[in-house]
C-alpha cells in the first residue's frame, strides 16, 4: 500500500489519528488490503501527507491493538492474518458512531427523552429480524 | 547528523519558562506565561496579532528580557546560554533581515562556518530545489525567498531545536507544503523539537503534536492536537435556561454573550474525564469543536 491512498483532511472535527485509523479499518474490513499486505512506514505517511509522525503511530498502535495489523520484523507494520473477519461488535458498531451522534443531537434538539429514543430504536431493529 | 548533546545538557525539556511577564512602555504583553516543551514535541503556538507570540518566543531565546519570570533552553537559562546550546538552536524570525547586504551564498559560507555540524549538501540542495542563486545578494530577492533563505540557515544546522515565527507568511502553498515536510521528516528522523508561531490553523493541525494558544497576553489553552476534539467542547446555553451569569463552570476557556440572551462557551476537560453537569441540562447543547472554530470561539 502507498502512503497516497489515505486522506487527511485537517479541519474535520474527526482528528487526524481517528482520520487514518478508520480509513485502514475500511480497506481491510472490504478487503481491500488483504492480509499480508505492508503498510507504508510511520515516515513515509508522515512526510507524504506533512502530519506529525506521533499522530501516525498512534492510528497504527490503535489498529494494532485491535489485531488488525502485526508488527514485522524488518518489515513494519503488515495487515494481520484474518483481520478482515475479526472487528468486533464494539468495532463495527463504532462505524455508525457519526450517524448516532447526529441522531443523539437532533433528539436533543427535539427534547426526545433518552428512553423513548432507545424504545423506537429497538423496535426498528426487532422489526427487521 | 544530528548535533550530539552533552552530557550537562541532560534536561529532559527542551524549552521551559515560569510564569514570564513582559511590559513594553507600561502595556502587558505577557502575563505569567509558563510552558514545558519536552524533546521531540512539534508545538504550534496560535494566537492573534499581538497576542505576543513573538515576544514569547523572543524571550524564550533570550533575545528579550522578560520582566518577571525565567526561560530555559535544554536547562541553561535563556540568558545566559553556553555557546554549545546556542548551536543547537535553529532560529527563523518573522522577518529575516540580517546581512541583507551579502550574497545568498557568502552569506551561507559565512553562518557556516560558525557550527561544526554545517550541512552544506542540505544547502546546495535546498537552493537548487528552491530555485535560488548563490550569486544573488539577499536584498534583491522577494519576501518568499528570504523566508526559504532563512529556513535553509536555520535547517543547515542540523538543529535540536527548531524555532521559527510565521515561518509560513511569505511562502506560497507549495513552498508551505515542502515546509511542512521538511518539519515533519526532521521530527521523524532525528526527534527534532519545533516550536513554530503561525495563523494557518490547517498547517498546525497537520503537523503539530501540541498547540499552544496564546490570547489575552496568556496562554489559554494548551492541549495535545490528538485530543483535542475529546477534550475541547463548545456549549451552547439557551437564554433563560440556566442561570450562569454569577459562576464560572468547571473548564470554562471562555464564554461569549450572544445577542439573543444565549451563551456560547468553550468548556475543557481532562482526557476520560466527564463533561461538567450543565452539559446534560434540557436545551443545553454541546458540541465538538475543531481548531479552527475552537480559535473563534475563544479569540473572538
Amino acid at each position: 500500500m502507498n502512503a497516497d491512498r489515505l486522506t487527511i483532511l485537517p479541519g474535520a472535527t474527526e482528528p487526524i489519528y481517528r482520520q487514518i485509523g478508520s480509513q485502514l479499518r475500511r480497506l481491510i474490513a472490504s478487503g481491500q488490503l488483504p492480509a499480508g499486505e505492508e503498510l507504508p512506514s510511520v515516515r513515509d505517511v508522515a512526510v507524504h501527507h506533512a502530519v506529525n509522525p506521533m499522530t501516525v503511530s498512534r492510528a497504527y498502535c490503535q489498529l494494532e491493538a485491535e489485531g488488525l495489523l502485526t508488527r514485522l520484523r524488518g518489515k513494519g507494520m503488515v495487515v494481520a492474518a484474518g483481520a478482515h473477519a475479526i472487528l468486533s461488535p464494539e468495532q463495527r458498531l463504532s462505524r455508525l458512531q457519526p450517524q448516532l451522534a447526529e441522531i443523539a443531537r437532533q433528539a436533543r434538539e427535539l427534547d426526545i427523552p433518552a428512553r423513548l429514543l432507545v424504545q423506537r430504536l429497538k423496535s426498528l431493529l426487532e422489526d427487521s429480524e | 547528523m544530528s548535533a550530539v548533546l552533552s552530557p550537562e545538557m541532560s534536561s529532559d525539556d527542551s524549552i521551559r519558562c515560569e510564569r514570564i511577564t513582559k511590559r513594553y512602555a507600561g502595556q502587558t504583553v505577557l502575563r505569567e506565561v509558563s510552558l514545558d516543551v519536552p524533546r521531540g514535541t512539534v508545538l504550534g503556538l496560535i494566537g492573534r496579532n499581538g497576542a505576543g507570540k513573538t515576544t514569547l518566543i523572543r524571550t524564550l531565546l533570550g533575545l528579550e528580557r522578560p520582566d518577571h519570570g525565567r526561560a530555559f533552553v535544554f536547562g541553561e537559562p535563556s540568558l545566559g546560554m553556553t555557546d554549545f546550546v546556542k548551536q543547537c538552536i535553529g532560529y527563523v524570525p518573522q522577518q529575516p533581515d540580517a546581512f541583507a547586504w551579502m550574497r545568498v551564498g557568502d552569506m551561507l559560507e559565512f553562518v557556516g562556518r560558525q557550527y561544526p555540524q554545517w550541512d552544506t549538501d542540505f544547502v546546495e540542495l535546498s537552493l537548487a530545489r528552491w530555485h535560488i542563486t548563490a550569486g544573488q545578494r539577499l536584498v534583491s530577492l522577494s519576501p518568499g525567498e528570504r523566508q526559504r533563505v532563512a529556513l535553509i540557515r536555520a535547517l543547515a544546522v542540523n538543529p535540536e531545536l527548531l524555532v521559527l515565527d510565521e515561518p509560513a507568511s511569505a511562502l506560497d502553498p507549495v513552498a508551505r507544503r515542502d515546509l511542512l515536510r521538511e518539519i515533519v521528516a526532521r521530527a521523524a528522523e532525528s526527534g527534532t523539537t519545533v516550536f513554530f508561531s503561525t495563523h494557518i490553523v490547517s498547517d498546525l493541525e497537520r503537523v503539530a503534536s501540541r498547540v499552544v494558544f496564546l490570547h489575552g497576553h496568556r496562554i489559554v489553552v494548551d492541549a495535545a492536537l490528538d485530543d483535542l476534539a475529546e477534550t475541547h467542547a463548545r456549549l451552547k446555553v439557551p437564554a433563560g435556561s440556566t442561570d450562569l451569569s454569577a459562576n464560572r463552570i468547571p473548564g470554562e476557556v471562555s464564554r461569549h454573550l450572544q445577542p439573543d440572551g444565549s451563551l456560547t462557551l468553550v468548556i475543557t476537560r481532562g482526557r476520560g474525564a466527564a463533561w461538567p453537569e450543565i452539559a446534560g441540562a434540557p436545551g443545553v447543547r454541546l458540541d465538538a469543536l475543531n481548531l479552527e472554530d475552537l480559535f473563534i470561539e475563544v479569540a473572538r
